[in-house]
């Protein structure tokens, strides 16, 4: 079973990152219609009907976000193009913008259109090279063809983008923190609200979104808005605020499999339909034994729960924080949870911004924790002492100003709980090594 | 506008914009936090001041609670919300919180200055586990000199206080935080240290012990030492001030909250301006032919007398003397004395301002004068009636803290019959007086001070004088022959009641003083009178 | 006097001040712009920068300190190499190979060769998920990587 290619429909012909293919594609069909045919709110209307939701991570729905910009607002109005694409496991925004940029760009254009927004910048993660690259000469390709620029195609519609190329820190991703950054300082994000559409870049109102969220814009406005929710998952009727799982995904796939990549599907796929059947199974013939959900921030699922659809509902149901970003790392049977969990904590005791006592904190004792387990001399009280770590960490239990540190608590939280014997094997008979006395009992009340 | 904290009905007056902790403060419950600080932008950073935050309908009364906690600082309180500050799920995060600050933070509390009066420790005792469940680890207690302040790195909690002090109150930007995560810390930018004159505030709004007076540091344990509230007398704008001392030695000034002057802040021209009161070259000896009794008789019979009143003396010491001068020679001409004026104001982002005018109580003395004379004359006035022999005797009330008079100016003094020098320091005036009366320091004396904007402010004293040294007002209580001990408070009582001008300063005045224009506003429009806007 | 931004990399600072509508917003594009000419971001440098910016130096080394990217020790190897131990790259060598590189070179992650050729560092997840372990050189990524890939590739640092 395939499924059509729509958001990766050029990726595989040659030097897909041209103009001149993008538009031999059909490119910038979308925006010429819509300059032409569509007012901004049409086009407004039109995501909003189809129900797209960010693709970023949080998947908030997006033709909601642009509503919340002030009506008639004078001044003027950014769009912050979310391309600081960190979260580990995730790759699927570098696809795009490597192989796709216009692709992106007509998403952007589109996007400012129906904002209103003047002036888009497209914050990149300073790791992506070629995408900085292919995107700058897209950028130039665009400015001389006047789809960029003033009075674009002959218009009312003028736009600028620019290139800002990050330096390093995942929370960058977290909006307030792009913003923030953006602005030039350290990326501490902000307390919300103000939300961003009304007080947010350069204390504007302002629209971040994701690449592949407006790469969806520019589907919608040119296949419509009954394609677009032809495809996903309907809004659970359990659940009186689901907005349903609409339109395609770009799903990455890494880890243990026989074929790592980027795949392209419906949302609501199971994970075990996109690692048998698109990633071509378990490398080495192997079992699978865990994966990463959506990034790593969503947590882990075990191999009984493969069978969860990648929608913006069902991860929720096993534990996970959300859809994420779709993009699953697999493990087989041999790797280590234990490992598996250092890892996260030391990626996330690497990366928080270090504004909230409870994740600049939190976040490094548990790698600590992990730490002395991984050196043998845990003890069996570290496995409730990591999961009340995990429990009070985050916006989820309203511990902390942004969503970095809920993505630290849920590798925490779910790989304690659907591996814990594994946890418990590892602090087990190995604790107190001899020679050494427990550090702790120097404070501690007998019998507290 | 009505809101419910824990449980009790507590009525906002309208219009009032309030956090929760402003809220619950108001309600008389404080909620702990360490980056909020009602002069700075807030940042939400440190998450002690977690609450549970809901609201209520108006019409069924059901209430309805957010499943998150809140930062109370960043949760403005609007009507019918709901607070909750003492539930178990408050208790858990604020417990957490304190456990995680002490993750890294050295316990070296016995070595610390903010020991005592640490709000980790403080904190910590009220809010923290009893157990420690992390790993001890050792502990330095690197220290990094930021310039006008030491820091202790280690100690630091981050809640940023001190780098939105030097970029919103001084607005000299030196402090920033360097790293991320857990690497950060406060630095400068080398070749850039702190070094401004609001600087030493950056110590008293850091709630643990990173940031250290370096005046101050390792001088004294904060616990032995009493506090005293005073008026800066560095500068004519008077901010109020707490004068720290243990056995009647000063350790260091603090400034006192004071909504209508100097808010949270005082300069470092304030804040070490104290050494001279212990200063060894101090006078501390009576000179002259006998006891004040004998002073008294040649004052009766000493002709045409003067009076310097210095700008340092209190109000109610500035009235005594004039009172006495004048009962002994219903003429005396009454001068003040000269007014130390160094550079310009200085008026910092936040609103702050240093007086040029480096006295606490020109303001006052002049009122005081004006009323006996009908007019303030002139040091220099009083110089030129000196040299034309129109007066017999002096009394030159000093109190300077640095040189104010030349050997050429002072000569001129020796002409008279009968000079009376009461000042705080040996000066080529005390070398030719008949009389040197030891004068008290500003933080022995008792009394009150009039700043630049008209606002009176009352201190007691702080410290006893050393030996030898009797506060001017009690010299001249007893000189007027008043019994008993010298009382301030009787004197501007009769102040209020004779002076137009000092008739707000009736009965009890308050801790942040009383605004002396308040009564002639009506014929002069608005008051101005705060130093931060 | 200037010492550390000649006029050549003053005017390409200047040249983006168009862009942005305030003059902190600068500060990383021109933090870039430093490193690629210097090679690193020295304070000297960042003081310059920050009175061509109209900002107290302060304000751009609270925002350079936080980035990893930028460095103050001293100037990088012509050849920054991160390797990623992420999630992805971690079960698939990647800590093996950036323990290999440690070998090869002589030096530990955020150490610089003798030489000055070479910079090391782990990285988080480069987004290269998909070709484990991955590194990158520079800002070019260098996926699938083996020992004899790696080899080959050593080659090319001169």
């Amino acid at each position: 079973m395939s499924y059509e290619r729509v958001l990766l429909a050029n990726v595989e012909k040659p030097n897909s990152h041209t103009l001149a293919v993008y538009e031999a594609g059909g490119g910038y069909r979308a925006l010429r219609r819509a300059l032409k045919e569509l007012s901004p709110a049409d086009l407004v209307a039109m995501v909003k009907a189809s129900g797209l939701r960010g693709r970023g991570g949080a998947g908030f729905p997006t033709g909601q976000k642009w509503l919340f910009l002030p009506k008639d607002f004078s001044g003027p109005i950014y769009l912050c193009v979310n391309a600081d694409e960190s979260e580990p496991g995730t790759f699927v925004n570098r696809v795009q913008m490597e192989l796709d940029p216009h692709q992106v760009l007509e998403g952007v254009l589109l996007s400012c259109y129906a904002t209103r927004a003047g002036t888009a910048y497209i914050y990149l993660r300073y790791e992506y090279g070629l995408c900085w690259r292919r995107m700058q000469a897209a950028l130039d390709e665009c400015r001389a063809a006047g789809y960029l620029g003033q009075n674009i195609l002959g218009s009312r519609f003028s736009v600028n983008v620019h290139l800002h190329r990050g330096a390093a820190a995942y929370v960058c991703g977290e909006e307030t923190g792009l913003i923030e950054s953006l602005e030039g300082k350290r990326a501490w994000p902000r307390i919300k609200p103000p939300f961003p559409a009304v007080e947010g870049l350069f204390r504007k109102p302002t629209v971040v979104n994701n690449v592949e969220t407006l790469c969806c814009v520019k589907h919608i406005v040119d296949r419509g808005v009954e394609w677009f929710r032809s495809m996903g998952t309907p809004p659970d009727p359990a659940l009186p605020h689901d907005h349903g799982s609409f339109g395609p995904k770009l799903f990455g796939l890494s880890g243990h499999v026989a074929r790592p990549g980027c795949y392209e599907a419906p949302l609501g796929i199971t994970v075990r339909e996109l690692i048998d059947r698109l990633g071509g199974g378990v490398r080495d013939g192997r079992k699978a034994k865990a994966a990463v959900l959506g990034g790593l921030s969503t947590g882990v699922i075990s191999e009984s729960e493969f069978d969860t659809p990648l929608n913006f509902t069902a991860p929720g149901r096993v534990g996970c924080l959300g859809l994420g970003t779709g993009c699953v790392t697999v493990f087989d049977e041999t790797y280590s949870m234990v490992d598996f969990l250092h890892n996260s904590c030391r990626f996330f005791a690497h990366e928080s911004c270090g504004q909230c006592t409870p994740c600049r904190e939190g976040a490094r004792w548990a790698l600590e924790i992990l730490d002395r387990i991984r050196a043998g001399r845990g003890r069996p009280s570290d496995l409730d002492l990591l999961q009340e770590i995990g429990d009070n960490l985050g916006i989820a239990p309203g511990t902390t100003i942004c969503g970095l540190a809920d993505g630290a608590a849920w590798p925490i939280k779910t790989t304690l709980r659907k591996f814990r014997e594994e946890f418990q094997r590892a602090v087990s008979g190995r604790w107190p090594v001899a020679g050494e006395t427990d550090p702790s009992s120097i404070f501690s009340t007998p019998g507290h | 506008m009505s809101f419910l904290l824990d449980n009790r009905e507590i009525e906002l007056p309208a219009g009032r914009r309030l956090n929760a902790i402003e809220a619950a403060r108001w309600a008389g419950v404080e909620i702990p936090h360490y980056c909020w600080h009602p002069a700075l932008s807030v940042v939400g950073s440190c998450r002690m001041c977690l609450i549970e935050v809901g609201f209520r309908d108006v019409r069924t009364g059901k209430i309805t609670m957010q499943r998150r906690l809140a930062p109370a600082c960043a949760t403005t309180v609007v009507d019918h919300m709901v607070l909750v500050t003492q539930s178990e799920k408050v208790a858990r995060a604020r417990a957490m919180v304190e456990e995680q600050l002490l993750l890294r933070h050295p316990i070296d509390c016995p070595i610390c200055d903010k020991a005592g009066e640490c709000v980790l420790q403080d904190y910590h005792f009220q809010y923290g586990q009893k157990e420690r469940r992390a790993d001890p680890r050792p502990f330095s207690s690197r220290c990094r000199d930021l310039g006008d302040v030491t820091l202790f790195v280690d100690r630091c909690v981050m809640c940023s206080r001190c780098v939105r002090m030097t970029a919103e109150i001084s607005g000299t930007r030196e402090l920033l935080v360097a790293g991320r995560g857990t690497h950060e810390e406060i630095d400068v930018v080398p070749g850039f240290p702190l070094n401004n004159k609001l600087s030493g505030n950056v110590v008293d709004l850091c709630p643990v012990g990173a940031l250290a007076d370096k005046d101050f540091l390792y001088k004294q344990r904060v616990w032995f030492m009493n506090r005293h509230a005073g008026v800066c007398t560095g500068c004519a704008t008077g901010c109020s001030t707490w004068v720290e001392e243990n056995q009647d030695r000063v350790y260091r000034i603090k400034p006192r909250e004071n909504p209508a002057l100097n808010r949270w802040w005082i300069c470092n021209d304030g804040r070490y301006d104290y050494p001279h009161v212990h200063d060894p070259k101090r006078l501390t000896q009576l000179q002259g032919a006998g006891t004040l009794d004998a002073l008294n008789e040649q004052l009766r019979g000493a002709g045409r007398l003067a009076g310097v009143v210095s700008p340092f003396v209190t109000v109610e010491e500035a009235y005594l003397l004039c009172r006495l001068l004048r009962d002994r020679d219903p003429d005396a001409l009454l001068a003040l004395g000269p007014v130390p004026v160094v550079g310009d104001d200085e008026r910092f982002p936040s609103g702050f301002l240093i007086s040029a005018e480096k006295c606490p109580n020109r303001r006052g003395v002049e009122a005081v004068l004006a009323h006996f004379a009908g007019r303030v004359a002139s040091f220099d006035e009083l110089l030129a009636r000196l040299d034309a022999d129109a007066i017999d005797g002096a009394w030159v009330s000093g109190g300077y803290k640095q040189a104010w008079i030349t050997d050429a100016t002072a000569r001129r003094f020796e002409r008279l019959k009968l000079l009376v020098v009461q000042d705080l320091f040996p000066s080529p005036l005390s070398e030719v007086a008949d009389w040197v009366l030891p004068g008290a320091a500003f933080a022995e004396r008792d009394g009150s001070y009039v700043n630049r904007f008209d606002r009176l402010q009352q201190v007691c004293w702080a410290i006893r004088p050393p030996l030898g040294v009797r506060p001017e007002g009690s010299v001249l209580w007893g000189l007027a022959g008043r019994s008993g001990l010298y009382n301030a408070e009787a004197v501007r009582e009769e102040l209020a009641r004779e002076i137009l001008y000092f008739s707000a300063a009736m009965g009890l005045v308050p801790d942040v003083g009383v605004d002396l224009r308040g009564n002639l506003l009506a014929e002069h429009g608005t008051s101005e009178n705060s130093v931060v806007s | 006097m200037s010492t550390q931004l000649d006029a050549a990399l003053r005017s390409q600072i200047e040249s983006l001040f168009p862009r942005y509508p305030t003059r902190q917003a600068v500060v990383l594009p021109a933090l870039h712009l430093v490193h690629e000419r210097l090679g690193w971001t020295p304070i000297e440098a960042i003081v310059e920068l920050a009175e061509l910016l109209g900002l107290a130096p302060s304000q751009v080394q609270d925002t350079l300190s936080f980035y990893g990217f930028f460095k103050q020790d001293r100037p990088q190897g012509r050849y920054r190499v991160w390797v990623c131990r992420s999630i992805a790259c971690a079960p698939c060598g990647g800590e093996e190979l950036l323990e290999h590189l440690c070998k090869r070179l002589g030096i530990r992650p955020g150490e610089t060769t003798a030489d000055g050729r070479v910079t090391l560092e782990f990285a988080e997840c480069l987004g290269a998920c998909d070709q484990a372990p991955a590194l990158l050189v520079n800002d070019t990524l260098h996926g699938n990587m083996t020992r004899e890939k790696l080899e080959r590739l050593m080659e090319t640092w001169r």
